[in-house]
């Protein structure tokens, strides 16, 4: 993965740390983490449940803003961004895959990924084409128009890929996406993201404590305290 | 297609909430064609009178709330005054009729049939009278007690026979009957005195010239042209009942602006979820407003067509039930109306869209 450094990385955080407020006390999330996210890598952020998994991600995302340090998205500190240029940049560039996989339950599995696509004002006709292409490749065309809630798990967390990767985002933010699935189809949603960042240069960031996950990602980054420290390439 | 699927999915709430605007929309729509029904009824004497001239004491200014009582020496100096071609005497006599169900209230216009000024402004059925002992009645105050052409009716010592029925006639609550000057005089057991005299001018007579020779040569007496004398009535009328008709019409607004609102406020909160994963996959900022106010619409839309639908068959029920309550309305009501209820709909999305505010994209990783 030497041949990565030399491109801009598309994420970057240095010497960023979290503190949030709590009802008694200061809970620091994250602790001066300084960290580089190139495309085509697939790396994985591994830590117990309250290690800063969250908040690394939503800070990476441009979902909040570190307490002190510098994170920076595609190549602009995210302090610098307008609220509107982050969301502009979210729908255009980032794309996410939750543990609970967050499909819309009123919409069916093709207007879950259309409506990715409406963010991105994609044009009407190639959003629905761009969208059937996804479904097939991840093999849940078939349930196009079936609603979420008469999906399998792992239906529902493919549709939540296709849904991720809709807008040719480049940096894809997978939170425990593996969490919510039986170990064979956890591996498989990896396995197709993996593809996706070797075949498609995508930067691929996902947060698990799923140690069978690392078989697949380019870097681990061991996450606990909310301090990091990186294993190196796999 | 977010906005209407999350109203549907839950199709029991969405057919309730239609049915409460539609039930505020029927509301809205009554009491703007009571308002119309009565200013019709209650002004339509005044609005189709011949008369150029309107003569009643002084300090009284319409038919509908004041004391005015003239006498035949009004009438002689009136007629002396240059210019005047015919004066017509009328008086107004508030009178208890008795029915077999009870008493019932009657505004007896007493006038003189043979000139026929100051006589109902239409007659529907029938005819009008044209002697003692005759009597012609609202027809909803007719079709509320379920009195016919011929059938006799009792006022205080007297029995009059109704001869048919007037329309434009309908004051809510109450209505104009028709008799004769002499049996109203009889009625009353005051002879000669009148309400007030009607002026009929030469053509091409100057009206404010003859008001002031009138008001000269008769100081107790007050002039009214017909337009001033009209807006007289329709200003009496309005002070009447319209801060009732206004209070209600804004406790039905504020019902649907809180029907709206609630549930609008409701589905935010169930789909709180769905909101932030939407922010968090960078929805531009008016989109999830928009959403909220297109389910406004899409509800008092739904709401405003099966009110306007209800509204007319309503109507015809409410007349039945209860003739009195006289309800007239207009393409231009109706219009007044969906615009309302869509402003009305546009407020009540602001207090949601506030809610939404509250909502944060980071939620979606919880």
């Amino acid at each position: 993965m030497n041949n990565v450094n030399k491109l801009k990385p598309v994420a970057q955080l240095i010497g960023v740390s979290k503190t949030y407020q709590g009802n008694s006390r200061e809970i620091n999330a994250l602790k001066d983490i300084t960290f580089q996210a190139y495309p085509g890598e697939v790396i994985l952020l591994l830590g117990p449940s309250g290690s800063g998994k969250s908040t690394f991600l939503t800070i990476l995302a441009g979902l909040q803003g570190p307490t002190s340090g510098e994170a920076w998205l595609f190549s602009k500190k995210i302090q610098d961004y307008s609220p509107a240029g982050l969301q502009k940049l979210r729908a255009a560039r980032v794309g996410f895959i939750f543990q609970t996989f967050h499909l819309i339950d009123s919409l069916n599995a093709i207007e879950n990924i259309l409506l990715v696509m409406r963010f991105n004002h994609t044009n009407k006709k190639e959003a629905n084409f761009r969208a059937i292409q996804l479904l097939e490749r991840f093999g849940v065309a078939h349930l196009a128009q079936a609603c979420p809630r008469t999906l399998s798990q792992g239906e529902k967390q493919r549709v939540a890929v296709a849904r991720a990767l809709a807008n040719n985002a480049t940096l894809i933010i997978a939170d425990e996406p593996t969490g919510s699935l039986a170990t064979e189809q956890g591996m498989n949603i990896v396995s197709l993201l993996r593809k996706s960042a070797k075949t498609e240069n995508r930067c691929i960031i996902i947060a698990s404590h799923d140690q069978r996950i690392a078989g697949y990602a380019d870097r681990v980054i061991f996450l606990k305290d909310g301090v990091c420290s990186e294993k190196g390439e796999m | 297609m977010y906005a209407l699927k999350t109203l549907t999915d839950q199709p029991f709430r969405f057919i309730i909430t239609a049915c409460g605007v539609a039930l505020c929309v029927v509301l809205i729509l009554f009491l703007l064609g009571i308002y119309k029904g009565v200013s019709v009824g209650s002004v339509e004497y005044v609005r189709s009178s011949d008369a150029d001239l309107w003569v009643l004491q002084r300090h009284a200014t319409n038919i509908l709330r004041c004391t005015s009582i003239l006498t035949p020496e009004h009438s002689t100096t009136l007629k002396e005054t240059p210019g005047v071609k015919f004066v017509s005497p009328v008086l107004f006599i508030l009178a208890s009729v008795k029915l077999p169900e009870g008493p019932a209230t009657l505004y007896l216009t007493g006038y003189d049939p043979k000139t026929g000024h100051g006589g109902p402004p239409e007659i529907s059925k029938g005819r009008n009278i044209n002697k003692s002992g005759e009597i012609v009645l609202d027809r909803s105050f007719a079709s509320k007690h379920h009195i016919n052409i011929g059938d006799p009716l009792q006022v205080k010592n007297d029995t009059l026979v109704v001869t048919g029925f007037s329309k434009g006639t309908n004051m809510f609550v109450i209505q104009y009957a028709f008799i004769t000057l002499a049996d109203a005089h009889r009625i009353i057991g005051l002879a000669g005195i009148v309400t007030c005299y009607l002026v009929k001018v030469i053509p091409d007579a100057h009206l404010r010239h003859i008001s002031s020779e009138i008001e000269a040569g008769l100081p107790d007496v007050v002039v009214f042209d017909r337009k001033k004398f009209l807006e007289n009535n329709i200003h009496e009328m309005e002070s009447g009942i319209l801060p009732l008709l206004f209070v209600v019409a804004v406790i039905g607004s504020v019902v649907l602006m809180a029907i709206l609102s609630l549930i609008l406020s409701i589905n935010v909160l169930e789909r709180r979820k769905d909101f932030a994963i939407m922010k968090a996959l960078g929805s531009p900022g008016g989109f999830i407003p928009r959403l909220v106010v297109i389910q406004a619409m899409i509800l008092s839309g739904s709401g405003l067509v099966v009110g306007i639908a209800l509204f007319f068959p309503l109507m015809g029920v409410v007349e039945r039930l209860s003739p009195e309550v006289s309800v007239l309305t207009s393409p231009f009501q109706i219009l007044a109306v969906i615009l309302s209820v869509t402003v009305i709909s546009l407020i009540s999305s602001i207090f949601p869209n506030q809610k939404l505010r509250k909502i944060y994209p980071l939620e979606a990783f919880k």
